[in-house]
């Protein structure tokens, strides 16, 4: 499928519009004057107008039965086919001039790369959200049983709305929303001249001075203020989030139009955050993440796929919605902890102390700098709320974290979302005696360091904890397997690569011989995996897979008795040991974990003979 | 099974960046003293103290490390300022590299990277292990993290 023929001469502008401009200026106040800078930017405009007219020639699109190819590229060509099932978010976004002519750009996101893997610039509205649905469908109707072809095309279209923001609730974004990378801005710039500054106000007395200082403090704060109520305004306008069949979907944006997809399958971390201007107010914000990259606005904010506000009571009925993680009642850090942030608290305050005096004796003026002490009353209550809002909890399929009194954020994170779990003691940590434990997940946001962690909790605790969350990993994922492989028996077609396939109808077809009489192993696309351990990796000299294990020991009979295509589908036909995964998928249930607790069995075995080697 | 240690000569490679580090970070020093900012004994005292204390970390850091690899996990510790201990469940492995760096080659170690699809913890290095060693952990591992079947990691 071709893009929009208007994204044509827009692409062309936008790419060299700026350009365009510079030069015609330059060239029209040089010796050649208006003729020769008509001339030059219509050859620009010319060229630019060619290769997108060439651009728009070579791209194509297709939607293919398991895969959305993408063929792109005028100089170096390039063809890319993206598996429905890897699409962690679909992104469409409009701005104000592409809702004008009609256009959108579709941004598709996997969990490889940095950057947006599909990019589709530009497509008629009406296209892309085509696109999105029909990715959605296919996916879905990859994943789900035969007839889901027909099901998920009557569920496609049934969207429950979950959350729209109401006028109030985003006025209250708007003003809740403080963008302070003004100050920040003004503090880099300024820090480097306050010296100079100086320089020229020696005469100035220090109480006008101060009042300057304030009146100029008071009105940066306004202006970041309002520009952070502007951005959020803008950004959250007409937010809305709805679910549909497994998929959350969500719009927003008053100049710039989003709207973009998450399957719900893919949700990484849930976090609801807060601070206490909203806890007073008793609204929060939930931000759902992915591993793809940051739907919307590129990294920094992480996710934007967020509900901006809401009543707190309503955020967390839509984060069960969206995980179902019970109640959790939080393990506060030991008590002691508390004098560990009074002492940090109190070594801020006395390094505030010494740089105002040092301003002070610096500019010569005749500040209090002795103030900031006065804040010393603030340390023990500020210690002591850090410490109360701190915690973890270990749900039946989730862990959650709290974090920080002043912006305070709860994280939820499935236990079969952790990919690996670190306890990090610092020096000061060990003082203490103890360690943050953190649950690593590929979500974005985790790149910015905020991770869910449990801090500061006794190192014998921590200790546990990074088993306890290593183990109830492997738990559920073993829950997963059996689910998928008891799912795959009945369904006959399964999400795990075809992995399934063969294994799951060997049981379902081999009673029954067909027509022509012979037995024979399918050879369809499917069925047969790469991925599947069966082949013989070189185990550089070790023996491991040179005798069958245990876990075949227990289901190979069992797969012969059931199935004379069990031994076919297998393929390679060699003794195994290889075959843990397919073991636990053809017997399913309890055997499943029975098989897979032999397979970890002999692998601890074996890993000891290979260390005494 | 056993927790293992990395090989001695690791700590030439770490001494050796120490050295590296201090005599990038003298440099300014010495420049100061080149321009008659600083006095002569600057650069020295500056270079001495960096390089006693890139050492004494080197030292520090090959006592610390240590690896194991578990039923399920591979668990490392390490860290001297701060200790960090990760787990690694193999079934979150995505891919294991072994590789050599011409430092690692001068002194005839190599390590071993090991990615997951995590955010923080997405590459653990192992570092000071013989060449053999190397691509014999790589192969372990390989065939552990097949062994334990990850489904889709993300």
């Amino acid at each position: 499928m071709k893009l929009a023929p208007q994204s044509i001469p827009y692409r062309a502008l936008q790419k060299v519009a700026g350009v365009v401009v510079v030069l015609f200026f330059v060239v029209n106040d040089s010796e050649w004057g208006f003729p020769a800078a008509a001339g030059a930017t219509g050859a620009v405009l010319l060229v630019a107008g060619a290769y997108e007219v060439a651009y728009y020639r070579r791209f194509e699109y297709e939607l293919t039965e398991d895969t959305l190819d993408i063929r792109s590229g005028v100089i170096s060509r390039r063809e890319r086919e993206i598996p429905y099932r890897r699409i962690q978010n679909v992104d469409v976004s409009r701005s104000v001039i592409q809702r004008a002519i009609g256009v959108a750009a579709v941004d598709l996101e996997t969990a490889g790369g940095s950057s947006t893997e599909g990019s589709i610039r530009f497509v008629t509205p009406e296209e892309a959200t085509r696109l999105q649905r029909e990715v959605q469908r296919r996916k879905s109707a990859g994943s789900a049983a035969d007839d889901g072809d027909a099901a998920g095309e009557d569920r496609g279209p049934v969207e429950e709305e979950l959350f729209a923001i109401s006028p109030r609730e985003l006025a209250l974004v708007g003003a809740l929303s403080f963008d302070g990378r003004l100050i920040g801005l003004l503090a880099f710039a300024g820090s480097g001249s306050v010296p100079v500054v100086s320089g020229y106000l020696p005469d100035v007395s220090t109480l006008a001075l101060s009042a300057v200082a304030v009146a100029a403090v008071g009105a940066l704060f306004l202006v970041s203020w309002g520009i952070g109520a502007a951005v959020s305004f803008s950004n959250y306008y007409g937010f809305r989030l709805a679910r549909a069949g497994d998929e959350l979907r969500y719009e927003r944006g008053l100049f710039r139009r989003y709207s973009g997809s998450i399957p719900t399958e893919k949700v990484q971390t849930l976090t609801v955050s807060d601070n206490p201007a909203k806890r007073a107010l008793g609204y929060a914000t939930l931000s759902i993440e992915t591993a793809g990259y940051a739907p919307g606005q590129g990294g920094e904010y992480g996710s934007e796929a967020a509900i901006p506000i809401a009543r707190s009571g309503r955020v967390y009925e839509l984060a069960r919605e969206i995980e179902s993680f019970g109640d959790p009642s939080f393990r506060r850090p030991p008590r002691r902890i508390r004098w560990r942030y009074a002492f940090r608290y109190a070594l801020l305050l006395a390094v505030l102390v010494g740089v105002a005096f040092a301003v002070d004796w610096y500019v010569a003026a005749d500040i209090p700098w002795y103030a900031p002490a006065a804040l010393l009353l603030a340390v023990p209550p500020a210690a002591h709320l850090k410490w109360k809002h701190r915690g973890y909890w270990l749900g039946e399929d989730h862990l959650v974290t709290r974090n920080g009194f002043w912006s305070r954020s709860v994280r939820i994170v499935p236990y079969y979302r952790i990919q690996n779990v670190i306890d990090s003691r610092s020096v000061f940590q060990r003082r203490w005696s103890v360690a943050t434990v953190v649950a690593d997940t590929a979500g974005t946001s985790s790149l910015t360091g905020s991770d869910a962690a449990a801090v500061d909790f006794d190192v014998e605790e921590a200790v546990d904890l990074q088993s306890e969350l290593a183990g109830r990993l492997q738990e559920a994922l073993r829950d997963r397997r059996s689910e998928v492989g008891s799912f795959e028996w009945f369904e006959g077609d399964g999400e795990t690569d075809g992995e399934g396939d063969a294994d799951a109808e060997a049981p379902d077809e081999s009673p029954d011989i067909p027509d022509e009489g012979v037995v024979r192993s399918d050879f369809s696309a499917s069925t047969r995996d790469y991925s599947e351990p069966a082949e013989r990796v070189d185990t550089g000299g070790y023996a491991v897979d040179r005798f069958p294990s245990d876990a075949d020991v227990a289901h190979r009979p069992d797969g012969e008795e059931s199935s004379t295509d069990a031994v076919d589908d297998d393929g390679d036909g060699i003794d195994g040991g290889d075959d843990a995964d397919g073991g636990s998928a053809e017997v399913g249930g309890d055997a499943a974990e029975d098989a897979a607790d032999d397979s970890d069995g002999s692998g601890e075995a074996e890993t000891d003979e290979s260390q005494e080697r | 099974m056993t927790t293992k240690r990395l090989h001695p000569r690791v700590r030439v490679v770490w001494v050796l960046r120490a050295v590296l580090a201090a005599a990038v970070l003298t440099a300014p020093v010495a420049g100061g003293f080149y321009f008659g900012y600083l006095p002569g004994w600057a650069p020295l005292v500056v270079g001495a103290i960096l390089l006693a204390l890139g050492v004494v970390h080197a030292l520090l850091r090959y006592r610390r490390w240590s690896y194991e690899i578990r039923e399920d996990a591979l668990y490392l510790d390490r860290g001297v300022i701060t200790q960090v201990r990760t787990t690694v469940p193999l079934v979150r492995i995505q891919h294991v590299d072994s590789r050599r760096g011409p430092v690692e080659r001068g002194v005839g170690l190599a390590s071993c990277v090991v990615y997951t699809a995590g955010s923080r913890g997405a590459d653990v290095r192992i570092p000071g292990l013989t060449p053999d060693g190397a691509s014999d952990l790589r192969e372990e591992l390989k065939r552990l993290a097949i062994r334990a079947d990850g489904e889709d990691a993300v």
